[in-house]
């Protein structure tokens, strides 16, 4: 049986890559890179955020004879000193001249007597009121204020708690999925396809302008090749290439980030091919509006940008306003995060995630039906 | 159209337009097997519109086409076609080997047969010292022959040539018409559109084409007593001003 002739533009895209170190490099080494800037760097923790902290509290006696409580201590204790940078100030105004002047995002004031209201409140006496800690905020940075709030408010829970107090009602999650999930393990489904369809559309339509470009295209259209045998053999090539390049990421993703993988690789893999195949389809569409190799990159910001945005890949869907939120499903990757995201953090087989294969194969056979069209247009 | 196996080309009424312009009007051509065949013309006067017409990349407006006797356009035509575009239209990252190879395998040729081919065509295009070079790293010369490799490698009874020696020294020219000849000797049938008039004395029949009319045709010999010239050069002349004044 001979090999169908698809296989031979599969064989040859091979080839030219093989000869081509700077594009292979950029193939295999830009995921790798991708991977560790995003990884490290965007691991949504907000970490060494430096605090004042104005304790004007001097404590009270404890119920053992001879000792002091100090509420303030035991609440400083509590909080993560990775997350927060405590640095004592016995003065209130120079605490927070600090934080306008940008030294500082916080300052947090325990007024005097705290400790000594907090007890009386507890031992019912009249007249003692709601005990206060004041927090001077830069709230211009948001996720650097909340993450503060947060930090703060966590140990004053955990105060009370210690103290005795209990709460009278409490949230006790169950993780139905995703028990211990950092937020890499979240971020390397969505990395998979920002990655595999960034540069899979980028390559396509940089080696299909110059099909077009150096009249290579037109020979081969000369030739017992079809149109659809063509895009073929850029699709089965691609997916391949998205395949490695994936399994590159999740060799990183478990090796050096110890992500958690509860699914089927395999199906996620599966699902990261199908978005290969319709990204080049994407590559070879817009590869009929460039003239030169050098307009390629005016189109760029038009791949990037939606799917950055609005695919999911950095924070979820219900993070995007709910206006734009219908665009979202009109860029491909969306459905191959969410997929990838079921599968190995839910641990979702197929019979879960079919509606998400249906839309990347309805995608797909949308845009391989117009990449084979564009190539016929030529004839005018 | 008549007895269909008797011409390797033969077109009636081959018309192409682009909206108002016409840039192949009414095109009848006759190539008998074995013929080498000059479409002679300045720039735009439609030879390539024509040869991609009959290749199957334009789609034509009007007219009919039979080549090897079968109706174009028909992909499956395709295989016994070979054509060498304008430009060089190689892959420049692949060696000139990796070229020749794909087009074998894109013509469904088994590796030995693609092999075999390969040595012939290299030698005859003297090109098998450079076989694994890179092709970017050839000279412009080089490329031109790799390229008519390209289109030979499946032994095509009919080829289109389309400007083969656009920018291409004399020596190399010369050598393109040897293998030209040579090929010719083997019986295919040959289309080849050129604009340097002296090439012209090379072929067996030469038809001048402007503004997408066939203005003449014959042998060189005919064209040069009926424009009553010295050299193809003067004759076209002649002849478009004749053409002109009609």
């Amino acid at each position: 049986m001979k090999a169908p002739r698809f296989l031979a533009v599969t064989r040859r895209i091979f080839l030219d890559l093989k000869n081509d170190k700077r594009t292979l490099a950029l193939i295999f080494i830009a995921p790798i890179f991708a991977m560790f800037v995003f990884g490290l760097a965007f691991s949504g923790e907000v970490k060494d955020v430096r605090v004042e902290v104005v304790n004007l509290d001097k404590g009270a006696p404890g119920p053992v004879p001879g000792t002091t409580v100090s509420i303030p201590e035991k609440v400083l204790s509590n909080i993560d000193d990775e997350t927060l940078d405590l640095h004592d100030e016995a003065d209130l105004d120079a605490a927070i001249q600090r934080v306008k002047d940008g030294d500082a995002y916080a300052a947090i004031e325990f007024p005097e007597g705290l400790t000594a209201g907090v007890m009386a409140q507890m031992q019912g006496q009249p007249g003692a009121g709601q005990a206060e800690v004041k927090l001077y905020l830069d709230q211009s940075n948001v996720n650097v204020a909340n993450a503060v709030v947060q930090e703060l408010n966590q140990a004053l829970l955990e105060t009370s708690k210690e103290a005795g107090i209990e709460p009278p009602v409490t949230v006790d999650s169950i993780a139905i999925y995703g028990k211990g999930a950092k937020f890499i393990d979240f971020f390397v489904p969505g990395i998979m396809s920002f990655v595999v369809f960034m540069l899979t559309t980028l390559l396509t339509l940089m080696s299909f302008v110059g099909e077009r470009t150096s009249g290579t295209l037109v020979r081969m259209l000369a030739t017992p090749l079809r149109e659809r045998d063509i895009v073929m053999g850029y699709a089965v090539t691609f997916s391949i290439i998205g395949i490695v390049q994936s399994s590159i990421l999740l060799a990183i993703g478990i090796l050096v980030f110890d992500i958690i993988i509860v699914g089927n690789v395999l199906l996620a893999l599966l699902v990261i091919a199908l978005l290969a195949v319709v990204s080049q389809a994407l590559g070879i569409l817009l590869s009929s509006m460039a003239r030169r190799e050098s307009q390629v990159i005016q189109f760029f910001p038009f791949i990037i940008l939606p799917v950055f945005l609005l695919a999911g890949i950095f924070w979820p869907l219900e993070a995007i306003p709910s206006w734009l939120r219908p665009f979202s499903y009109l860029v491909p990757p969306t459905y191959s995060v969410q997929a990838c995201r079921a599968v190995m953090l839910k641990g979702w087989g197929i019979s879960q995630i079919w509606v998400d294969i249906v839309a990347l194969l309805a995608f797909a056979a949308v845009f391989l039906s117009l990449a084979t069209a564009s190539l016929k247009v030529r004839k005018g | 159209m008549g007895d269909g196996d008797r011409y390797s080309i033969e077109t009636r009424g081959l018309t192409k337009r682009y909206g108002k312009f016409t840039a192949v009007d009414g095109f009848d051509l006759r190539v008998e097997p074995g013929e080498v065949y000059g479409l002679l013309g300045p720039n735009g006067a439609g030879k390539t519109t024509t040869i991609k017409m009959l290749c199957g990349l334009l789609r034509m407006t009007n007219g009919e086409a039979r080549l090897l006797g079968e109706s174009v356009p028909d992909k499956k035509i395709s295989s016994r076609l070979g054509y060498m575009p304008q430009e060089t239209a190689l892959y420049e990252g692949l060696t000139a080997h990796q070229n020749i190879a794909f087009y074998g395998r894109v013509f469904g040729l088994t590796r030995t047969q693609i092999n075999d081919r390969e040595r012939q065509l290299l030698e005859f295009v003297d090109l098998t010292r450079w076989r694994d070079e890179l092709v970017q790293n050839l000279s412009g010369g080089m490329k031109h022959r790799v390229s008519l490799a390209c289109a030979l490698i499946h032994q095509p009874p009919l080829l289109f040539l389309d400007e083969p020696t656009v920018g291409v020294d004399p020596e190399l020219r010369a050598s393109f018409w040897e293998y030209f000849d040579e090929l010719k000797a083997g019986g295919v049938t040959i289309l080849i559109t050129t604009h340097y008039m002296d090439e012209a004395s090379h072929c067996d029949r030469v038809g001048f084409m402007r503004s997408g009319r066939l203005i003449a045709e014959g042998t060189p010999q005919e064209i040069l007593r009926e424009a009553g010239a010295s050299s193809l050069e003067d004759a076209f002349l002649a002849l478009s001003r004749e053409a002109d004044r009609r």
